[in-house]
């Protein structure tokens, strides 16, 4: 306010005397205002600039230097060599390292598209009517999103043991010929180690559909239920459009995750039986920190980092078009 | 990485877009600006020369500071205190200050750590490519040469130990060449246990050649015991290459490790060794669902009693004292009868910081490791000693009493053969995935040794 006070006051010691043209002084205020709004824009960005040095320091270099050793050969520690695009193609070229995108996409339906469908569901059961203990069935889906990785992992190893619980309640009813490793089936170890992600993420997106159920306007249901729409018709045409803009947090961040798998693989199972759950993240980890290869582990960062920024503006993008 | 989501996209269309705009030419800039610079850091000029001058004489250096960075831990970790300990007695002028790191840890980290002026005088690397040769082709550590020299390494140290710390200076060959780490007066085999007391009570001797075996393996399983207790889960690799030793030429494994391209994984055996573990898995000689059981699960459960005999690493089955009474070890001699071969090595190599200022001091410190002395405080630990013929090792302990023997008949043989994974970076990780293929039927045993080969043969190509 003192600002705007005291340029008014400049500016009318500047300006003339009498104001003999009725446009002037409408036209030098716009121009102040602008000027103004400059100066408040500069203040901003000075206030930014500790931020943002920051931020290009932790982020952007890394991920510059991280592109720039992805097109070198490089051990880490001698002259690293020119490679071109060779790290790229080892994508292509290299069926092990390819393997690993098919991995993601089983592990994208356990971690995303799985706990989505049965978040909704059990969302558009669980809003219905009030039941008693809501917040209970809340805490206790949700908890699995709060343990550590580490925790999680070492507990489903138990539970898929030889011997474990599952292969126990199997046998207990009769089931003897489903009981295996589990995690040493080539088969079935990455479809076990989905179900652990499905079970970490669907208490996540269960709570992020409740509460976004719970925002839309309740005319709408009435609206739906005076039309004489039942329970699914009122799921389709009100709740899921009403979950737009949650069903795009949950893809986001649950696909990302998918991509991301490190811990859960690595404490389980290495990568193995053979190749079966190899992740790029665990050939990342495999070939910057075991094998003396950086260029190759920068450009499988490069690639995921791609794929993960390609995924979220897609996701954005379709779920704000009308 | 800049996500939005769309309940925050409440602005302007046009807003938006600049923001994008902006975020988007600002990373653009940084990955120019970082692409401009030259290549990545690293390649310091390669110094590899050996010191010129070096003197054994330790009183006469002063007093000296030496920074020793390890990745020993339990025993061992008792074991390198001891012998810090007793070094600092022998020459008062020196202190040492040890610091341990996990393995993983040091093993990822210690290439940086010794570009650090601050860093350690003295480090344990791991052997091989992945992190000994990678550290002496960027000139990290030093050349011992002239130090080798000076204490008589060569014509102390076994042929097929001193091999192991050594490359030759164009870092084209492995085995051959200058020394850049020391081995100590410790060693880690790998062998096989056995369990006295299930012995004993199925009435069948402790095995002296793989036939014994085989034939106390096939009477184990028939009276209802798991013959070898394994676990395959995250891929152990013991078993495969116990037996490897078995069968193979001593000299021709020792080549195809160090990189001999005209020696081919067939030549060693890896087809013959691969073919067995099969059989024996076939024959129903592991565990049930041993493909589900990780390897801390399999120690414990042999420890504990189950199984008959163990294919592993010496000192990694964490036997008490109590317990060692009741487990015994073999290093069973060539099947083809002429003397033991068997996988083994220091469990760490020395290595000297190209940037101590008292290398002379360190190397002292590092024959020191290789003394009489120290092998007997490894035996005094519970540690299987090497280069230390005379060594009293508790005779209540059967394990230590037999695992040194080993070593003794190894060091007398000259007959060690490196890990088998030190032949390229990635052949742990190969041998490990495509023996759980083998295992699960998936892989033939001749696919198996190819594969091997084509690992070994793609890193040679690729290092010229």
């Amino acid at each position: 306010m003192s600002t705007s006070a005291r340029s008014t006051s400049v500016g009318s010691a500047t300006g003339a005397p009498v104001a003999t043209d009725g446009a002037r002084p409408a036209t030098s205020t716009a121009v102040r205002r602008r000027s103004r709004r400059r100066r408040t824009r500069w203040v901003g960005l000075a206030f930014a600039a500790l931020p943002l040095a920051v931020y290009a320091l932790v982020v952007l270099v890394p991920l510059g230097q991280s592109v720039q050793y992805s097109f070198y050969t490089w051990d880490g520690v001698s002259t690293p060599s020119w490679a071109g695009f060779d790290n790229y193609r080892s994508f292509v070229t290299d069926p092990v390292l390819r393997s690993t995108l098919g991995h993601v996409l089983v592990l994208i339906c356990f971690f995303a598209l799985l706990p989505i469908v049965l978040g909704l569901l059990s969302a558009a059961l669980l809003t219905r009517t009030k039941q008693p203990g809501m917040a209970v069935y809340r805490w206790i889906f949700f908890l699995p999103q709060v343990m550590t990785t580490v925790v999680i992992a070492l507990v489903f190893k138990r539970i898929y043991a030889p011997d474990g619980p599952l292969n126990t309640a199997l046998r207990a009813v009769g089931l003897d010929s489903l009981a295996r490793t589990w995690l040493g089936d080539f088969t079935w170890a990455l479809p076990a180690l989905g179900l652990i992600g499905t079970w970490v993420t669907f208490g996540f997106c269960m709570v992020l559909f409740i509460s976004g159920t719970s925002a839309i306007s309740p005319e709408l249901y009435d609206a739906a239920r005076t039309d004489g729409a039942g329970p699914v018709r009122e799921f389709f045409a009100v709740t899921l459009p009403g979950l737009r803009g949650q069903l795009a947090v949950a893809l986001t961040l649950t696909i990302t995750a998918a991509l991301r798998t490190f811990d859960l693989v690595w404490i389980t199972t290495h990568g193995g039986p053979g190749t079966s759950t190899l992740t790029p993240a665990v050939a990342l980890y495999k070939a910057a920190f075991q094998n003396p290869q950086v260029g190759l582990a920068a450009a499988i960062g490069v690639v995921m980092a791609a794929l993960c920024l390609v995924i979220a503006v897609v996701i954005t993008r379709v779920s704000e078009r009308d | 990485m800049y996500v939005r989501f769309p309940d925050a996209a409440q602005g302007a269309n046009g807003v938006k877009m600049s923001v994008h705009r902006r975020t988007a030419a600002a990373v653009a800039a940084a990955v120019a600006l970082s692409l401009g610079a030259c290549a990545p850091g690293g390649g310091s000029a390669d110094k590899n020369d050996t010191p010129a001058t070096v003197s054994t004489d330790v009183a006469a250096a002063g007093d000296v500071t030496l920074k020793l960075t390890n990745f020993w831990g339990g025993a061992e970790g008792e074991w390198i205190k001891q012998v810090v300990g007793n070094f600092e007695k022998k020459y008062p002028n020196v202190k040492i200050q040890a610091t341990t790191e996990d393995w993983g840890q040091l093993n990822s980290t210690l290439n940086l750590q010794l570009q650090d002026d601050g860093g350690p005088d003295i480090a344990t690397a791991n052997n091989g490519w992945q992190s000994l040769g990678t550290l002496a082709k960027g000139g990290l550590v030093l050349n011992l040469d002239a130090y080798a020299k000076a204490y008589g390494w060569d014509t102390e140290v076994p042929t097929t130990i001193a091999r192991q710390n050594r490359f030759t200076t164009d870092f084209t060959t492995m085995g051959s060449g200058s020394w850049f780490s020391t081995p100590m007066a410790r060693t880690s085999l790998i062998g096989l246990y056995y369990n006295a007391d299930k012995l004993k009570s199925l009435g069948i001797d402790p095995p002296r050649t793989l036939a014994d075996l085989e034939a106390a393996a096939a009477k184990a399983k028939a009276a209802g015991e798991v013959p070898f207790e394994y676990g395959s889960l995250d891929s152990s690799t013991t078993v495969l290459l116990g037996v490897q030793a078995l069968l193979a030429d001593k000299k021709k494994v020792n080549d195809y490790i160090y990189g001999d391209p005209s020696v081919k994984a067939t030549d060693v055996a890896m087809t013959d060794a691969i073919a067995l573990t099969k059989k024996w898995a076939d024959a129903g000689y592991f565990p049930p669902h041993f493909e589900g059981i990780d390897y801390q699960t399999a120690v414990a459960n042999y420890v504990g009693g189950k199984g008959v005999f163990r294919w592993e690493y010496t000192g990694s089955l964490g036997l008490s004292a109590q317990q060692q009474g009741h487990f015994g070890y073999v290093q069973l001699p060539q099947q083809s009868g002429s003397g033991t071969v068997g996988v083994g090595a220091a469990p760490g190599a020395m290595v000297i910081s190209a940037k101590s200022k008292h290398p002379d001091v360190a190397a002292a410190f590092l024959d020191y490791l290789m003394s009489p002395e120290a092998g007997q405080a490894a035996a005094d630990h519970g540690l299987v000693p090497a280069m230390s013929p005379d060594v009293k090792v508790p005779a209540q302990s059967l394990s230590l009493t037999d695992e040194s023997a080993a070593a003794a008949t190894l060091d007398s043989d000259d007959g060690y053969v490196p890990y088998f994974d030190w032949s390229s970076p990635t052949m742990l990780d190969t041998l490990g995935q495509n023996l759980q293929l083998v295992l699960a039927g998936k892989l033939t045993a001749d696919k198996f040794t190819a594969a091997v080969d084509k690992d070994r043969d793609a890193f040679l190509a690729g290092r010229g």
